[in-house]
């Protein structure tokens, strides 16, 4: 089979995630999709699964053998899809391989396997039809487990080709796999490559998405890009492409710049932060960095490449093994982020605000003075109406929008509880803010709003750590940007601002190309993989060697 | 006395322009959703009934001083408990704990012949260390609250037993300080200042009074209760938000074994024997008082006012049938069916709070 998707589009409130996605999907084939964060990879997933429904655009499913007349990507014939829900995709022969595992720990591997459709006799688990239906999926990976295993006892490598296995037990015909390869090793990288390849050899469609670039020139033949929810290339042959070529298409040229920086830092300010050489215990090498009061640092990377980690780390949550940690030019350790806050007025913005950020069933105003009982209490007594006065500050500062100091917190809009989670920080009178993607999930006009408020903070002195994936985001508010990877910082450049030039210098320090030979390399040569591809994108390719 | 969940919030939209917030404290959950209100109609209207039934229900000594006894009792070893469901967290040794305290009162009376006041401050340390050991397992450990407890609870029972054949020659201590037995049966209509006699009211009652004011201050007004409810609340927030958690689940153990000390000796002076029986029936109840009186499970939230609601209902439906003359068997299976009502309204609160996108 082959599956068309034309002209997706899908409109969030206030946000247009799918804007125009076309899609060719051949059997035989591996197919990358890659693009920056938001630009709409997990929208076209949600869609392709059935999970969301689009809001314009086709899906159509072509049966094998038919050949469409001309137009190569959007020909008439086949099949239009319109799925209800996941199970209506799954009938269609979709299958998902999420980055969370959905598999149940306590279940062997066989149970796992035939998870989604359990043979039955007699109203009871035909258990021996359990196992020959999980043998047979394994088989057809040519993976070896043992079926009796519970799944909580084998590494994570395994659980992944369970998934895979889960999938096939479906009868997918299109396997589509998401980052799959964020938790593994480099050798079980490459052992789940060969699976890869192999599912594409038995002539199924394999969907790659990923942020390694190495990893997609190693396996997939042919790439869509997709930027600001347009597919901007549609099945390109990797074959023809350099690396640079697709950071570039990744990138685009079309970002107005903004200006929102542009402070007058002193350079010769006693740091508010400073970080020298710090590893520790979750991994970090060497790591220095520098915030000046009243400046911006923005910390890009890719997600799980050690940034929030490394904020942990800085307020002793997670332990420095080497390396000195000075706070205002002096020498300290902290042990817990209490000390932090009361001791060196550093303050943690998280990223995980709903788990970690706020009180859901606390009031507004005791999210907010959460961290300043101290300072209130008289005789260790707490009035509300000290509460509600630091409250009343912070609402008309930063334009929380509530009914009133006693209303919950879970009640207020994503974008007001983020404004809550940074301004207990602010009434803690904090000199240094981490602030840890502060407008993720929040819709564009607050998200601006939210800009605005975080370069105004920097103007009224604050030294901010923009820890940040949204890069239009950190062209927008740092004044430097250092990027880390895999747990090292791997650069550091000062923001001019400009979009365009910013964005393909930081793209190139997240992807481990400097910035000036990176046309000069070529991507799937490093990698074994064959440079035999063309524009042809529909034959699948034989003899290719497994890893 | 203060009410630490009163419904304050409002389903208002989050986007809405604020309004006078003083507004806010009357919507929310309908009036009878709220556990406070149905507890006092419930126990005014089992009043009527027993009262109606059986006219010796109202007779002052045969019933209301003892009852109040009782409450006093009982009220106490609900703030045990609530201690801990601040946190989310349970204390299944409270019975125990209780139980050594009045152990370590009594040794103190028969063997060092202590005055009576140093016997109750022996048994709050006891009870504060075996609560603060508690809190201090589940946090070294990670192991959850109700496993530790009543791990705890069966060592305690064991140890108490053997601490009695120990130090006793019974079961129980038999001497008795000065003060003991006046403040077991005597009641402020006993002490006159002239013509003017006070209250028939018990004179152990003002000490379950205070125990209420100053659990109540402590989680409506200082920063220690706060931010217990804090921890009970999301305690990844509270770790992130600079509150030593550790040290505040711990502070929360030992405030529960605080009060189950205090409740053992108040039980044991009532009952006038400080015996290893002392406490054996703390624990249903200890949950039924905070739980009736509107505490949440999840921590987070308590009310104070409801455990005192609570801990006086549970203690009418025990004096009501057993003058109706039920036996204890029975007894046991009303209590239990009135827990499970109790809670099963208690989940019809959350529904209905889910709902309206407020506070239950």
């Amino acid at each position: 089979m082959r599956l068309i998707a034309t002209d997706l589009v899908k409109v969030f409130p206030g946000v247009r995630a799918l804007d125009g996605v076309t899609i060719d999907l051949r059997p035989g084939t591996v197919h990358a999709l890659l693009g920056e964060n938001g630009a709409g990879k997990s929208t076209l997933i949600k869609i392709l699964t059935g999970v969301h429904k689009p809001d314009g655009g086709t899906l159509r499913l072509v049966p094998d053998g038919w050949q469409a007349p001309g137009d190569a990507a959007g020909g008439a014939g086949g099949r239009e899809l319109h799925f209800g829900g996941p199970a209506d995709a799954q009938l269609a022969g979709i299958g998902v391989v999420h980055q969370e595992r959905n598999l149940v720990p306590a279940f062997s591997v066989a149970e796992n396997i035939a998870l989604q459709r359990m043979p039955r006799s007699r109203g009871l688990v035909d258990r021996a039809a359990v196992r020959r239906l999980a043998q047979g999926c394994l088989a057809e990976l040519e993976v070896e487990l043992d079926l009796d295993r519970p799944v909580a006892e084998l590494s994570v490598a395994q659980m992944q080709l369970v998934e895979v296995a889960k999938a096939l037990a479906t009868d997918s015909r299109l396997l589509l796999l998401d980052e799959p390869t964020s938790a593994l090793t480099s050798e079980e990288s490459d052992h789940l490559y060969a699976v890869v390849r192999r599912l594409r050899d038995q002539g199924r469609i394999v969907v790659l998405v990923s942020h390694k670039l190495e990893e997609v020139f190693a396996v997939a033949d042919t790439v869509t890009v997709l930027r600001d929810g347009r597919s901007v290339a549609r099945g390109l042959a990797l074959g023809n492409l350099t690396r640079s070529q697709v950071v570039d298409l990744m990138v685009g040229r079309a970002h107005a710049d903004i200006e929102l920086g542009a402070r007058s830092v002193d350079p010769r300010a006693t740091p508010a932060l400073e970080l020298e050489a710090v590893s520790t215990a979750g991994g970090h090498r060497d790591v220095s960095l520098v915030v000046r009061p009243g400046e911006i640092l923005g910390l890009y990377g890719l997600v799980g490449a050690g940034r929030s980690e490394l904020a942990r780390a800085v307020l002793g949550l997670d332990t420095i093994t080497s390396g000195r940690l000075l706070v205002g030019g002096r020498p300290v350790t902290i042990g817990s982020v209490g000390q932090a806050l009361r001791e060196h007025r550093i303050g943690y913005v998280t990223e995980n605000r709903k788990e970690e950020g706020i009180f859901l069933e606390q009031t507004v105003s005791r999210n907010v003075t959460v961290t300043v009982w101290d300072r209130l209490a008289r005789w260790g007594v707490v009035r509300d109406r000290s509460e509600d006065t630091v409250l009343a500050r912070y609402v008309d500062r930063l334009g929380i929008r509530l009914s009133g100091p006693r209303q919950l917190a879970g009640q207020l809009s994503g974008g007001n509880q983020q404004k809550l989670s940074l301004a207990k920080w602010l009434a803690a009178d904090c000199a240094v803010l981490i602030i840890d993607e502060p407008t993720v999930g929040i819709d564009v006009r607050t998200k601006a709003a939210f800009h605005e408020l975080i370069a105004e903070l920097a103007e009224g002195g604050l030294a901010i750590l923009l820890i940040s994936s949204d890069l239009p985001e950190v062209v927008t508010l740092a004044d430097r940007i250092a990027v880390m990877r895999d747990h090292q910082l791997v650069g550091e450049v000062d923001n001019d601002h400009h979009y365009t030039t910013m964005s393909g210098r930081v793209i190139r320090l997240v992807h481990g190309e400097s910035q000036e030979s990176g046309a000069a390399e070529a991507g799937a040569s490093e990698t074994g993989a064959p440079e035999t591809g063309t524009l042809e994108t529909g034959a699948p390719r034989p003899g290719v060697p497994a890893a | 006395m203060p009410d630490t969940t009163t419904s304050t919030a409002s389903q208002a939209e989050p986007e809405a322009p604020a309004p006078a917030p003083v507004d806010q404290r009357r919507r929310g959950l309908p009036w009878w959703a709220n556990p406070r209100v149905g507890l006092v109609a419930v126990v005014v209207a089992l009043v009527a009934i027993f009262s109606g039934l059986r006219p010796s229900f109202l007779d002052v000594d045969l019933t209301l001083v003892p009852m109040q006894a009782d409450i006093t009792v009982f009220v106490v070893v609900g703030l045990a408990q609530l201690a801990v469901l601040s946190l989310g967290h349970m204390n299944l040794a409270v019975p125990r704990m209780a139980a050594l305290s009045a152990f370590a009162a009594g040794f103190t009376y028969d063997k060092l012949h202590a005055p009576l006041v140093v016997g109750l401050l022996a048994a709050l340390l006891v009870g504060t260390l075996v609560g603060a050991l508690a809190g201090g397992i589940i946090t070294w450990t990670g192991v959850n609250s109700f496993v530790v407890t009543l791990a705890l609870d069966f060592g305690l029972l064991g140890l108490v037993a053997l601490l009695y054949s120990w130090f006793t020659s019974g079961v129980a201590f038999s001497l008795h300080p000065d003060g003991m037995d006046a403040l077991r049966s005597d009641t402020f209509n006993d002490y006159c200042a002239g013509p003017i006699c006070g209250p028939p009211v018990p004179l152990v009652v003002p000490i379950a009074v205070v125990a209420l004011v100053v659990v109540g201050v402590l989680f409506r007004f200082s920063r220690l209760g706060r931010e217990i409810l804090m921890c009970g609340s999301n305690a990844r927030a509270a770790l992130l938000s600079g509150i030593p958690v550790s040290r505040r689940v711990i502070q929360a153990h030992a405030l529960s074994g605080l009060l189950c000390g205090l409740a053992g000796w108040l039980l044991a002076i009532n009952n006038g024997a400080f015996s290893a029986s002392v406490g054996e029936n703390f624990l249903l109840p200890s949950f039924l008082a905070p739980v009736l009186g509107g505490t949440l499970l999840a921590g987070g939230a308590v009310s104070v006012v409801g455990t005192l609601l609570g801990a006086i209902l549970n203690s009418v439906i025990q004096k009501g049938l057993n003058l109706l003359q039920f036996e204890v068997d029975q007894l046991q299976i009303y209590i239990g069916v009135v827990l499970l009502v109790a809670l099963s309204l208690d989940r019809v609160r959350h529904v209905l709070a889910d709902r309206r996108g407020v506070r239950p």
